[in-house]
């Protein structure tokens, strides 16, 4: 415990109150790092990118994820099949979906996927260059990141979904409830602990990422991408200034803080019932 | 509030202990120091994408170490991974022996007291290797003593196609403005081809760049003494503009913002641009796509295309053609268990018989500094024009920071992307000019402030 996770994250806390540059002795300066970010407009921009990231990535993770559960939780031929194949883009590796996704959303023409086959459809005459834009550029790097991310959620809540009794269902249609009463009624608050705890995870390991943005988009066009991972990596490495570079990262820690202990009480809650 | 720690006594006063202790003994004039049987160094390098420059250097390493009953562990960093691997070796007290320092490294390095003081060393060998000119030796000599010796410099040249210009009559442009001007005259957005290709992400083809255009107008954030100097001119203006114009008015791909570091080489290896900054790595594709060409259309369409790519000097602004690049030198950390067998290594890779070997392989990315190197590379830059351009490189280069050293400051001024997030937040965030000028006059002052020497 103290070498993997005392130790780092003191360790972490101290230079965060640190001038600490690379090649250099750290010396304390108190909350300094945390000022100078507070009144950093790119930090605030971080922030702010950092958190739409999140919440649009989290929200279609856990759409797709019910989705998903509610088609393989009913029978039908094939679905063993699927519920492989549906697992791929969890099991792949990070940078090689941020890589794909980039060649996807590409404008260089003839070689981007979706320009290539708009212009070969005839639907477009010129390339659109998906990233180029702030707006363009989130929403390619929230897409690569559900992509990702909802096989999870699905396999989640359909072992969820495989725990709430057949005979609830049973009585419900005998009752006159169609499908969409019973999946308000029924599925959604048999599966709230699963949601939660698979929502509150999500979000603390979207809000760290740094492989999809780093690789799509390096934070940019200009900072309209950069997310506390990627600034901290930025400020660490290049501008060796590793106190502000670890403190980007600390900010964060008081949210994940106030997340877990509700994480922990929904699984032992799920644990109990 | 400045930083005590990182004022120039500090770093001279470690550096020289370190060298004097190396340097102990001393060294026969007209021979590189003496290695120990069984000497063991690990070099760095930089993986460029000219692999077979990265391959001739390791192989020059290994003749070192074959004649001398030693070896050498090559490991290599790119473009992209440079920083990281130097910070975590710094920081893990892990340096190599011998490493391939870019422009701004010796001085950051030399400030931590990473390095050892090369001047003696330097001295004694020259009658072998050389000087380099005047303009390149701020690179590595910091505070009057030389902590790395220069190799070569990558430069950037403006890549046209010279069937593009002479079909539409627009002059070959030396300057920004008629670079600009070019690009408007050939600017065809429905045939998707456009007149420019300048992306200010970051890597050198971006910084770089922006540097290039800023001393050329006379911009420079630092004075001679590389003492802070405000950047809110007249002049910053017009740097500005053009860095911004080119994006508002239509002249690049919309995507350019976003390219990654071959990004532009790809567009204008494509024709979709007419012209673009970069290193001779583009001219080094076109002969490496004729070699490779699979039967005689295609060889001759590739040869077509060698033939009409042009590698003009870099444009010029108001004030002279100025041109950045990346100058990569050795430097000797001071965590080598033997610096002997170190300089006896660089010596050997600085030798002009060992450089043209390398250069040789570098498809003319390589332009060495070293007086007698360059000498010696003369017929080989003769080959056409754009090898003649390729050797004359040194002629135009600046380093970060000018007019002034390249200082700690100055290399992170470099490294903090501030010089390509200025237009961007013009471009991107819809700042007005000024705007974006006052933020980043602001982020090099608080560099300044902090950082000195």
């Amino acid at each position: 415990m103290v070498g993997l996770i005392g130790y780092p994250f003191s360790r972490a806390i101290w230079l965060s109150f640190t001038d600490k540059l690379v090649g250099y002795p750290e010396r304390f300066v108190g909350l300094r790092n945390y000022v100078y970010l507070a009144e950093e407009d790119t930090f605030r921009t971080v922030v702010r990118n950092s958190l739409v990231f999140t919440v649009a990535s989290v929200a279609l993770k856990v759409l797709t994820g019910l989705a998903m559960a509610l088609v393989l939780h009913a029978t039908w031929r094939w679905r063993n099949f699927f519920r492989g194949l549906l697992l791929l883009p969890w099991i792949t590796s990070t940078v090689i979906i941020a890589l794909t996704w980039r060649w996807m959303f590409d404008a260089f023409p003839g070689r981007g996927f979706f320009n290539s086959v708009l212009l070969d459809a005839g639907l477009l005459t010129r390339p659109i260059a998906f990233m180029a834009t702030p707006e363009g550029a989130m929403a390619a790097v929230v897409v690569a990141n559900w992509w990702r991310g909802f096989p999870f959620f699905g396999v989640s809540y359909l072992a969820g979904m495989q725990s709430i009794p057949g005979e609830l269902y049973e009585a419900a249609a005998v009752d006159g409830a169609g499908a969409w009463r019973r999946f308000w009624h029924i599925t959604l608050p048999g599966l709230q602990h699963v949601m939660v705890v698979t929502i509150l995870l999500t979000f603390i390991f979207t809000l760290n990422d740094f492989n999809i943005i780093y690789v799509m988009t390096r934070g940019g066009p200009g900072t309209a991408t950069q997310v506390f991972a990627t600034y901290s990596y930025e400020v660490a490495f290049n501008q060796l200034r590793w106190g502000r570079g670890v403190t980007i990262s600390i900010y964060v820690v008081p949210l994940l803080i106030a997340l877990i202990p509700l994480v922990s009480r929904h699984l032992l809650r799920e644990r109990a019932a | 509030m400045r930083d005590p720690r990182l004022t120039r006594r500090h770093f001279l006063a470690g550096a020289a202990g370190a060298s004097a202790a190396a340097l102990a003994a001393p060294l026969r004039l007209d021979a590189a120091p003496a290695v120990k049987k069984g000497a063991s160094l690990r070099l760095w390098i930089l993986k460029t994408y000219v692999e077979p420059t990265n391959k001739a250097i390791e192989a020059s390493a290994q003749r070192w170490a074959e004649k001398h009953g030693a070896g050498v562990t090559v490991e290599y960093f790119t473009f992209e991974d440079v920083q990281t691997k130097y910070v975590a070796a710094i920081e893990n007290r892990n340096t190599p022996d011998v490493g391939q320092l870019e422009t701004g490294a010796p001085a950051r390095f030399a400030g931590m007291g990473q390095l050892l003081d090369l001047t003696s060393f330097a001295r004694q060998i020259e009658g072998e290797v050389g000087k380099p000119p005047a303009n390149v030796a701020p690179v590595t000599v910091i505070g009057g003593k030389t902590y790395g010796l220069p190799w070569y410099i990558m430069p950037a040249f403006w890549y046209v196609w010279r069937d593009v210009f002479d079909k539409n009559k627009v002059k070959l442009p030396s300057t920004f403005e008629e670079a600009k001007a070019a690009a408007a005259a050939l600017n065809r957005p429905k045939d998707n081809f456009y007149g420019l290709g300048q992306s200010w992400n970051r890597t050198a083809d971006g910084y770089g760049v922006m540097q290039s255009l800023m001393y050329s107008n006379g911009v420079g954030w630092a004075t001679k003494d590389g003492k802070y100097q405000s950047i809110k001119t007249a002049r910053m203006q017009t740097v500005m503009k053009w860095a911004t114009d080119i994006y508002k008015e239509g002249l690049q791909p919309a995507d350019t913002l976003t390219w990654t570091g071959s990004g532009n080489n790809e567009n204008f290896i494509a024709k979709n641009i007419a012209q673009t900054s970069n290193g001779p790595s583009i001219t080094f594709a076109m002969e490496n796509a004729v070699a490779k060409a699979t039967d005689a259309k295609e060889r001759k369409a590739r040869e077509e295309a060698l033939a009409n790519h042009l590698a003009l000097p870099h444009p010029g602004g108001a004030e002279a053609r100025r041109m950045w690049a990346i100058a990569m030198s050795f430097g000797i950390f001071k965590n080598s268990k033997d610096p002997e067998a170190a300089m006896s290594l660089v010596a050997h890779l600085l030798s002009p018989e060992e450089t043209l070997r390398v250069m040789k392989d570098s498809y003319g990315q390589f332009t060495p500094v070293l007086d007698k190197a360059r000498a010696a590379s003369r017929e080989y830059f003769n080959k056409n024009e754009n090898y003649r351009n390729f050797g004359r490189a040194a002629e135009w280069f600046v380093a970060t920071g000018w007019p002034g050293p390249v200082t700690a400051a100055a290399a992170e001024v470099q490294a903090s992307n501030v010089l390509t997030d200025a237009p961007a937040k013009v471009i991107v965030d819809k700042w007005s000019v000024d705007q974006a000028i006052d933020w980043a006059d602001k982020k090099i002052k608080e560099i300044y402030d902090t950082i000195q020497g």
